[in-house]
């Protein structure tokens, strides 16, 4: 490293870097940080490339900048056509802050564009949002916004748009993002600081903020501050995104054209055609005969026949989906957490994903962090061992074991309540499976939250999406006063890491209370998590610079056609 | 004749009255809530709460029946709970999409299967007999998504000459709109063949035994008069009511071949509604239906008349 860089190096922790800032820099020097996870973290605080680079070279790693958002592969780009993508079809509402469906994030997700953007590797990196700072203590966060962005209408996006956005999606009643902000932020803070400039004032510190404001906290789209709450279809979903709507039969099929202002630059296709199909064996068939080029959420086992097939190719992406198999904490039968841990030691999970996912899938340790998360700590790995069971099972006075899984009729839950039930017989347990239609098992009373199954019976499987930091697993399923804590557990000690997870901001302070938060549950078992699926999905060969996104995103601004 | 078809007419209106108020008493029984299906499983109480206000969910059962019945017989079906629109808007690209499908898949059947089932009468105990009715036998008891798959399999994707959905794009023209349709209307002229066949045969096989042939054949009428005069004319009266009672079923209640054709119908918008608990939507279709239940069934009736001359108007019932 030379004197230059060492100097400029040291005049910015000095002078301009905030408290996390150094502390990052010191967490690479001193080992905790790899060179990827140092990139992530810096980005994630907004440090420069220049700085993060420099700080590189004083450990001995290549520097490199992070990896341009839209990075294309080198190949001579075709310019023209239109794809023809399926999605699968969704019930609720298009309207950004009401988004709560694979199918409908899809959609919306054309030509939307959110603040930042989580990459397959879980890096931050700017989208419509240039850099960020936090300051200490994270509890404020300041935003700079692209300038020169223009939506669909020729308007520019302005610090106005995102702040009457997010005051939407922090304010309104019906907003699904509340899920990820209640008790974090609310719509009094969310500030415009300048034409550009947004700041967001935190009720409590939360680390991974610009996490939460990305593509993965799913409804927060930018739209033009004029469009009022229900009216965004209707005005034509105007967005930033690199297509802008022609026209659309609802539900059904909608047609988008390029959008020339598009600030990433001009888009290769001219259009794209997206379809919505009933069900993913019907979209599987117009992949198959050539009548799509993309399509989303197709099952493992629909992706099957098109391994080996040269007209397609298939692509792959390990995410944080997974299944919450859960066990009530006070249900008689199960309130003992060593008959919860005997349950979750005879499932053989190796041979689950094998049998039920043909392999598309990576363990799962009974904790809410996926391995791949940076704040994961290393804890031990779940094996199948029916002697201990059956100890625990004694220890309990639980020999006679028996209760009822309820889970719903979706992709592979049914098999995986059965395959819970032959592993169980293993170790004396009688477990009964109760199937319920979709409307039955998220259905309710007028007290939906005592009455509804999937969080009011005694064992439930539920399906669980992809989150780019597990903050909505922890707050709403794991925490004592989580609105989705269907096992009903109530753990103090739990609560406080939590807590304190939430609002550490350097990666050895979150592994510190991601192994506690792990030891407690791993010990207490309320909620087994068996596997994380790895998306396997077919597209048609001609498809370009595509990759898929974890939670059905289509991101089309680079693809072109072959 | 004119009172005849009052007096069906009246039977009707009572009888949609009916259906309205069974289809509402069941919409309150099924599992769910129109606020939870727009709003995802994950909502708060708070939101579904503010939802169901806003879309008038929250208001009694009774009130909002009579709201909405109020509505109906003004010819205004109201708005979609779910997404807000009128209810219209949604019902109709279904309903004429299900009419273009039933169409076509009658015009491949009907005749295919009378056809067949006159074959199969006139010779009956034959090997062509036998292979008509094991191929009727065999379709019918296929299930709609396994031929479904079969002739996607050969037409589509070994032989590439039709298009796997149903569903045509904006401003195709009707031969590509048929085009479109061809596998799902083969798909149901298959399941409904063995039917319709089975029961003309055995209408054929009937009138070919009965007195008034046997009579015919006396008299010295060539055998093609006598099939066309006498045996068809009383054998096809049964297979005129299968026909009738099929239509209902080829409009309405397509959901499987619906969903495998990606096909937006009036069954599987049914569906969904129900799914969504999306009262409006659901009873204006079901009642929808009702009504072309009612007619389908008039016309037969009427026909079925005309046909037989045993049958007098005035004491049909």
């Amino acid at each position: 490293m030379d004197r230059d860089t060492r100097r400029f190096l040291e005049e910015f922790r000095r002078n301009e870097a905030t408290p996390i800032e150094n502390n990052l820099i010191d967490e690479l020097v001193d080992g905790e940080l790899d060179r990827t996870e140092f990139l992530r973290r810096g980005a994630m605080f907004g440090l420069s490339v220049g700085v993060m680079s420099s700080a590189l070279g004083l450990v001995g790693e290549a520097s490199a900048a992070p990896h341009g958002s839209f990075a294309g592969a080198a190949e001579t780009v075709k310019v023209g056509g239109t794809a023809r993508v399926g999605l699968a079809k969704w019930g609720g509402s298009l309207e950004p802050y009401k988004l709560a469906e694979a199918g409908s994030l899809g959609m919306s997700g054309i030509p939307g564009e959110y603040l930042t953007y989580s990459d397959n590797s879980n890096q931050i990196k700017p989208w419509l949002a240039t850099s960020w700072k936090a300051s200490k203590g994270a509890t404020v966060w300041t935003f700079q916004l692209r300038k020169g962005v223009r939506f669909h209408n020729g308007q520019e996006m302005t610090a106005d748009d995102v702040v009457a956005n997010f005051k939407l999606y922090t304010g309104n009643k019906q907003s699904q993002a509340l899920s990820i902000f209640e008790g974090i932020l609310g719509p009094a803070g969310v500030v415009k600081k300048g034409r550009y400039t947004v700041e967001f004032r935190l009720k409590q510190a939360t680390g991974a903020f610009p996490y939460l404001v990305s593509q993965t906290g799913y409804q927060l789209i930018i739209v033009p501050k004029s469009i009022k709450p229900d009216t965004w279809v209707k005005s034509g979903m105007i967005g930033t995104g690199p297509f802008k709507l022609k026209n659309f039969t609802e539900k059904r099929q909608y047609n988008l054209v390029r959008h020339d202002a598009y600030w990433g630059g001009r888009p290769p296709l001219d259009g794209v055609k997206v379809t919505a199909y009933e069900t993913s064996t019907a979209m599987a068939l117009a992949l198959r005969a050539g009548q799509l080029d993309i399509v989303s959420a197709v099952s493992r086992l629909e992706a099957q026949p098109f391994i080996g097939n040269r007209k397609f190719r298939i692509l792959q992406l390990p995410t944080a989906a997974h299944r919450q198999f859960t066990m009530r904490a006070d249900d008689p039968a199960l309130k003992d957490p060593r008959v919860r841990r005997a349950v979750a030691l005879t499932i053989n999970r190796p041979q689950l994903i094998e049998g039920l996912l043909r392999g598309a899938a990576t363990l799962g340790n009974d904790t809410p962090f996926w391995t791949r998360y940076p704040s994961a700590a290393s804890v031990a790995k779940r094996q199948r061992n029916i002697a201990t069971a059956k100890q625990l099972l004694s220890a309990a006075g639980a020999q006679n074991l028996g209760f009822t899984i309820t889970t719903h009729r979706l992709q592979e839950l049914p098999d995986y309540a059965a395959a819970i039930q032959r592993y169980g017989k293993d170790a004396g347990i009688d477990i009964k499976i109760e199937v319920q239609s979709d409307a039955e098992y998220y259905g309710g009373g007028d007290d939906y939250y005592a009455t509804t199954p999937w969080i009011n019976k005694p064992a439930t499987i539920t399906e669980w999406g992809h989150r780019a930091v597990p903050n909505v697993y922890l707050t709403a399923a794991y925490a004592s006063n989580g609105i989705w804590n269907a096992p009903h557990y109530k753990n103090a000690k739990l609560d406080a890491a939590i807590k304190s997870y939430l609002s550490a901001v350097d990666v050895k302070t979150q592994r510190k209370y991601s192994k506690e938060i792990s030891a407690i549950t791993q010990r207490d078992v309320p909620i087994v998590t068996a596997y994380h699926f790895v998306s396997v999905t077919p597209v048609a060969a001609k498809v370009r610079n595509f990759q898929l996104e974890s939670i059905n995103h289509v991101r089309l601004a680079k693809t072109w056609l072959a | 004749m004119l009172r005849y078809i009052l007096k069906r007419l009246g039977l009707a209106a009572i009888t949609l009255f009916l259906l309205s108020v069974i289809v509402f008493g069941l919409s309150q029984l099924l599992p769910g809530n129109v606020a939870r299906a727009v709003l995802g499983q994950f909502a708060t109480q708070e939101a579904m709460d503010s939802f169901n206000h806003q879309v008038g969910a929250d208001r009694p059962a009774i009130v909002q029946y009579l709201d909405y019945m109020r509505g109906f017989v003004q010819g205004d079906l109201g708005l979609s709970l779910a997404s807000e629109a009128p209810v219209w808007s949604i019902l109709e690209p279904a309903i004429i999409n299900s009419l273009k499908l039933a169409a076509l898949a009658f015009v491949i059947v009907v005749p295919l299967s009378i056809l067949g089932g006159i074959a199969a009468g006139l010779r009956a105990g034959t090997g062509s007999d036998r292979s008509i009715t094991i191929f009727g036998l065999s379709m019918s008891a296929m299930p709609e998504f396994v031929t479904g798959i079969i002739l996607i399999l050969v037409f589509t994707i070994w032989l590439g000459w039709l298009p796997v959905t149903a569903q045509w794009n904006e401003g195709a023209g009707p031969l590509t709109q048929v085009k479109h349709l061809l596998l799902p209307s083969v798909c149901l002229a298959l399941v409904l063949f063995g039917y319709i066949a089975r029961i003309t045969r055995a209408g054929v096989i009937e009138a070919v035994d009965a007195d008034y042939t046997r009579t015919a054949y006396l008299k010295g009428l060539p055998t093609r008069t006598v099939i066309r005069r006498h045996v068809l004319r009383n054998a096809l009266l049964p297979t005129l009511a299968v026909v009738a009672t099929q239509t209902s079923y080829l409009v309405g209640g397509l959901l499987i071949v619906e969903q495998l054709f990606n096909y937006q119908g009036i069954g599987l918008q049914i569906y969904l509604s129900a799914q969504q608990k999306d009262f409006t939507v659901l009873t204006s279709g079901l009642l929808l239906l009702g009504v072309l239940v009612l007619i389908v069934t008039l016309v037969a009736d009427i026909a079925y008349g005309l046909l037989n001359p045993r049958i007098r108007f005035g004491s049909a019932e």
